[in-house]
């Protein structure tokens, strides 16, 4: 019992391999004064497969709102609600030359004001299993039972985060994280999964240049 | 050994077989029976300029108990169930929209209202991910709306079709997408509608011209028995010839 409790401790700390890679391009000069505010947000304005997954932007906006350099993060949601029904799917502009005309709305400018938007965060992307293989088979009889065999398999995260900035009504500039890696699953009687931690990897390595670039500190 | 001349690991074993057998006979059972589904959560208040108009909000019996049922292949019937969010959903539609509202019984309403407005649902439908091939639970809504003068006379009405849609990336059951892509329909609605009332060719026109009782609508007449070319008792010859 202890040597299999042993095991899977170990096999919770295994980690696949993962290479991740941020690139930005900085369009405008950035800064966050005292009270400054940013959000995350999805683009669902139509139905698409590099629609970004919800607990990944929810990763990105925690990881950004915390740690070392951390900014003021409003939740996606929470944004939606308080500016209802401007950033809606079928509303929310699509571009920055859209924002102007919003803004020149004396409640939504008020409400802006009030919560302290700075910037504008815009995340596509997803994550995706590019490759698979080995066989895995397991039994299961009243002595017992047990698995035998090795299964290997590829996922690749592939995120784009657009900057837009909510006083200027420009595009401050953009920032993107790939990442891949391969899980492994060898199995003796028990199997142990080695798991590549690809999507949280990018998710990190984005918020944390994203937290950067918004400082200007990049 | 236990009183019946068994072993207990045998009885416990059977015992737990049956348990198993009971399990999934229950589990099959809720996968082909009816899938129940309510719209759960809140709906934002809408950040707008306020539209210059005191109205009363009729939801009908059939609006707050509006219930879709489909049948999907292999997939079993389901039951969503939209009308019990309807009353949250107008009252803060209208509270960010109109500069004022109250609900009531019917069409015709007293001062200091200006009209009334009778939203209806008149048609939903739904699509699993399996059905159209791709990633998203989708809905849609048709809302019909109509607004009456404070005498309850027609002034007109207008059609709002609502979409939403929830990736199957973010929920883990039909149940929980489906929920989620009625809900992105119902802020659909509220969204169009928030922005739109003003600008409905009828609204507009009812605003400009200060809210006026409009003439009551020509009821439809019930069918003659006589044949159309029949001239009225009144007509005079002439007038009867040249019918």
């Amino acid at each position: 019992m202890k040597r299999f409790a042993l095991a899977l401790t170990a096999a919770t700390l295994l980690n696949g391999c993962v290479t991740a890679t941020v690139q930005q391009i900085r369009q405008t000069e950035t800064a966050m004064a005292e009270g400054d505010s940013i959000v995350v947000m999805g683009r669902r304005n139509r139905p698409s497969q590099a629609e970004a997954e919800l607990d990944f932007i929810d990763c990105v906006s925690r990881n950004m709102g915390s740690g070392s350099g951390s900014v003021a993060v409003i939740s996606e949601q929470a944004f939606m609600d308080a500016m209802f029904p401007w950033f809606e799917p079928r509303t929310a502009p699509l571009n920055t030359t859209d924002l102007p005309s919003l803004l020149r709305q004396p409640v939504l400018a008020e409400r802006i004001r009030e919560i302290g938007l700075k910037y504008l965060v815009w995340l596509e992307g997803s994550t995706t299993r590019i490759g698979q293989g080995g066989s895995l088979s397991c039994t299961l009889t009243p002595g017992g039972g047990g698995c035998f065999g090795f299964l290997t398999w590829e996922n690749d995260s592939s995120y784009e985060a657009l900057i837009w900035d909510a006083h200027t009504a420009k595009t401050a500039g953009r920032v993107s994280s790939d990442a891949a890696g391969t899980s492994y699953m060898p199995a003796l009687v028990v199997p142990i999964p080695i798991i590549a931690r690809v999507r949280s990897s990018a998710c990190v390595s984005l918020a944390e240049q994203l937290k950067l670039f918004v400082q200007n500190s990049s | 050994m236990n009183e019946i001349g068994k072993p207990i690991g045998a009885t416990a074993a059977r015992a737990g077989a049956f348990s198993l057998l009971a399990a999934v006979i229950a589990l099959l059972g809720a996968c082909a029976g009816t899938k129940h589904l309510e719209i759960e959560g809140t709906f934002p208040i809408p950040l707008i300029q306020k539209s210059p108009v005191n109205l009363g909000i009729h939801l009908d019996d059939a609006l707050v108990t509006y219930i879709h049922t489909e049948a999907i292949d292999k997939k079993g019937e389901w039951e969503v169930s939209i009308g019990p969010a309807q009353q949250q959903l107008f009252n803060n539609l209208a509270t960010g929209v109109f500069e004022g509202h109250t609900f009531v019984d019917g069409v015709i309403a007293e001062a200091p209202l200006d009209g009334v407005l009778r939203p209806t649902i008149t048609e939903v439908q739904f699509s699993l991910p399996s059905q159209t091939r791709s990633n998203y639970y989708e809905v849609w809504i048709r809302y019909d709306f109509q607004l009456y003068d404070r005498a309850g006379n027609l002034v007109g009405g207008w059609k709002l079709p609502a979409y939403g849609k929830a990736s199957k990336k973010n929920y883990g059951s039909a149940s929980n997408g489906l929920q989620a892509a009625a809900m992105a329909a119902c802020r659909d609605a509220m969204a169009f509608f928030s922005i739109n009332f003003s600008r409905e060719p009828v609204v507009a026109r009812w605003l400009a011209a200060g809210k006026p009782l409009v003439p009551p609508q020509p009821q439809p007449q019930p069918e003659q028995q006589q044949p159309a070319s029949t001239p009225p008792p009144d007509a005079t010859p002439d007038e009867a010839s040249s019918v």
